[in-house]
């Protein structure tokens, strides 16, 4: 319960400072529609009105949250369209692209990993998977996407290309210390199948770390989606941020600020209850030489 | 010291010293137009082309170098530096210091950093001074980063804090802030060092991906984002030739890998 209440303070603060942020950058409160000659005084200060109604950051943001309790989730300007129908709109085409990116690089990055543990001799076989999963950690997703796009690719593509290297350098390492456990020479030294030893043995005893970096992916994911859709020009949800965030559509950016924060954290909050104790304490001092 | 990791050091150096002094080696000014040579090919005189405005690629590559390369390190250094402030203030102060630190951190960690980074530059000014848009971008990435950094800095400080040594300093009358810059600090010099390494490629390709969504460095300052984004067109496959900062962001993010400290890539 009190990770449930973090979590949504946490979201509540995130959207309080995407508000904040759309609040006071240059140009917040002006209507591009204002240079409009045409427009007679009286269009010209109802604009100002409506526009000064976002004047209090703090006060914008309250009423949203009233709205948020009834289901509402206020006005996109820069779309002329309401903010629920915005993202039940563009939501499928990101979950589709984030799915197949995820599975895709999953399926990859773990199959890729699997015969590096499998075969402890196969050191060129190694070397060349992680030289390639290192190169391919040396570029931007967003360059990655233009590369893609050249060669004729979809977004899902490039999600998988962006994807599997990371997931590829995270499980090498878990499943070459679960293919080195004591228990696997002695189920191999048994006369038990590699397939069995690959199911019974290493999968489910790196299943704890394996499920919470299947968790982070998410948030990976997310992140790597922004640039993709921006570039492949999909119709998704991280375009949709990066349109809210060049045309200072404040409630549509609270909105999507809270729901991607939303995600991340629950993705985060997930890992961590999947994670062992001593692995948490672990990660802690990840990077300690 | 591996001789691959000794050869990635001395490729950063070179390309480092390329990038202080570029008046030494680009045939022109990042911003000088030949215009009579738009869009040419290599030759002797223009080894990687112009652009469509006639500048030399090679020459906006080297002052491209010098922005993005000697940069990055200054915003990790900036981000480092708030990390172990912050995160040395919530290991050593406990308590509701400690956790309103801890929430701040885990705040900016929620958000995806490109999603926050988007949502800030966008916030700024577009028709800023190129000098202006080097300085917005660095700081904001170095102002942005401190999160991660500082959750391992406090995680350090916490466990230092129960050792020996601090409890005799304590017992000496050590004050708090003497305590952590004289004592403590020292101790997690080497996380923080590793931090730093890490931090210097992550910038280098937030600033490329920033640059190449067009809210990086202002133009005609170069940058590698602002290079890179010639290739938005599709010509890359037919010109290779505009693959040569591709290569150089990939040699150096490479190089600066090789020479991390050895990863832990364990959850």
């Amino acid at each position: 319960m009190p990770q449930l209440v973090r979590m949504a303070l946490l979201v509540l603060a995130a959207g309080l400072i995407g508000a904040f942020l759309a609040r006071y950058s240059p140009g917040a409160l002006v209507d591009e529609r204002e240079l409009d000659q045409r427009l007679s005084e009286d269009s010209l200060t109802a604009l100002r009105a409506t526009r000064g109604e976002d004047a209090n950051a703090g006060a914008t943001f309250a009423r949203y949250v009233r709205g948020l309790a009834r289901g509402d989730l206020g006005y996109s300007r820069s779309n002329h369209a309401p903010i629920r129908e915005l993202i039940l709109d563009r939501a499928p085409e990101t979950l589709r692209e984030l799915a197949i990116g995820l599975a895709g690089s999953w399926l990859l990055g773990l199959g890729f990993a699997i015969p590096v543990g499998r075969w402890r001799r196969a050191w060129i076989y190694d070397g060349a998977a992680s030289l390639t999963a290192g190169l391919l950690l040396c570029l931007p997703a967003a360059l990655v996407a233009y590369l893609c796009l050249a060669a004729g690719s979809k977004s899902a593509v490039v999600l998988v290309i962006v994807l599997t290297p990371k997931i590829f350098r995270f499980t090498r390492n878990l499943v070459v210390e679960a293919y080195g456990a004591s228990h696997v020479s002695m189920a191999r030294a048994r006369g038990i199948t590699e397939s069995r030893i690959l199911w019974g043995h290493v999968l489910r005893s790196a299943a704890p770390q394996l499920l919470a970096l299947a968790a982070t992916s998410a948030s990976m994911a997310i992140g790597a989606a922004i640039p993709i859709e921006t570039i492949c020009d999909v119709p998704g949800l991280g375009r949709l941020a990066w349109q809210a965030a060049t045309a200072r559509d404040l409630p549509l950016l609270v909105n999507l600020t809270m729901l991607v924060a939303l995600i991340t954290i629950a993705a985060a909050a997930l890992a961590e209850a999947m994670t062992p104790a001593e692995t948490t304490a672990r990660r802690e001092g990840a990077l300690s030489p | 010291m591996k001789p691959i990791r000794t050869a990635a050091i001395v490729f950063l150096a070179a390309v480092a010293l390329a990038a202080i002094t570029p008046q030494f080696w680009a045939p022109a000014r990042y911003d000088a137009q030949f215009r009579e040579t738009p869009d040419a090919s290599p030759s002797n005189r223009f080894p990687l082309g112009t652009d469509a405005l006639g500048r030399d690629r090679l020459s906006r590559l080297i002052y491209g170098t010098r922005v993005s390369l000697l940069l990055a390190p200054a915003a990790a250094t900036l981000s480092c530096l708030a990390a172990a402030a912050l995160g040395g203030i919530a290991g050593l102060a406990g308590g509701w210091i400690d956790r309103a630190i801890v929430s701040a951190a885990d705040l900016f960690l929620s958000l995806p950093w490109l999603f926050l980074l988007l949502m800030v530059r966008a916030g700024l000014p577009l028709n800023v001074s190129p000098a202006a848009s080097v300085t917005i971008t660095f700081l904001l990435l170095g102002a942005l980063g401190w999160a991660a950094p500082a959750r391992v800095i406090r995680a350090a400080v916490r466990e230092l804090k129960d050792s020996d040594f601090v409890l005799q300093a304590r017992a000496s009358g050590c004050r708090q802030s003497r305590l952590l810059w004289r004592h403590l600090m020292p101790n997690v010099a080497p996380i923080l060092w590793a931090q730093f390494w890490v931090a210097v490629p992550v910038y280098i390709l937030a600033e490329t991906t920033l640059g190449m969504l067009g809210l990086g460095v202002a133009e005609p300052l170069p940058s590698w984002g602002g290079l890179l984004r010639e290739l938005e067109d599709g010509a890359a496959l037919s010109h290779l030739w505009l693959l040569a900062p591709v290569l150089l962001l990939a040699a150096v993010v490479g190089s600066f890998q090789l020479i991390l400290p050895r990863e832990d890539y364990s959850l």
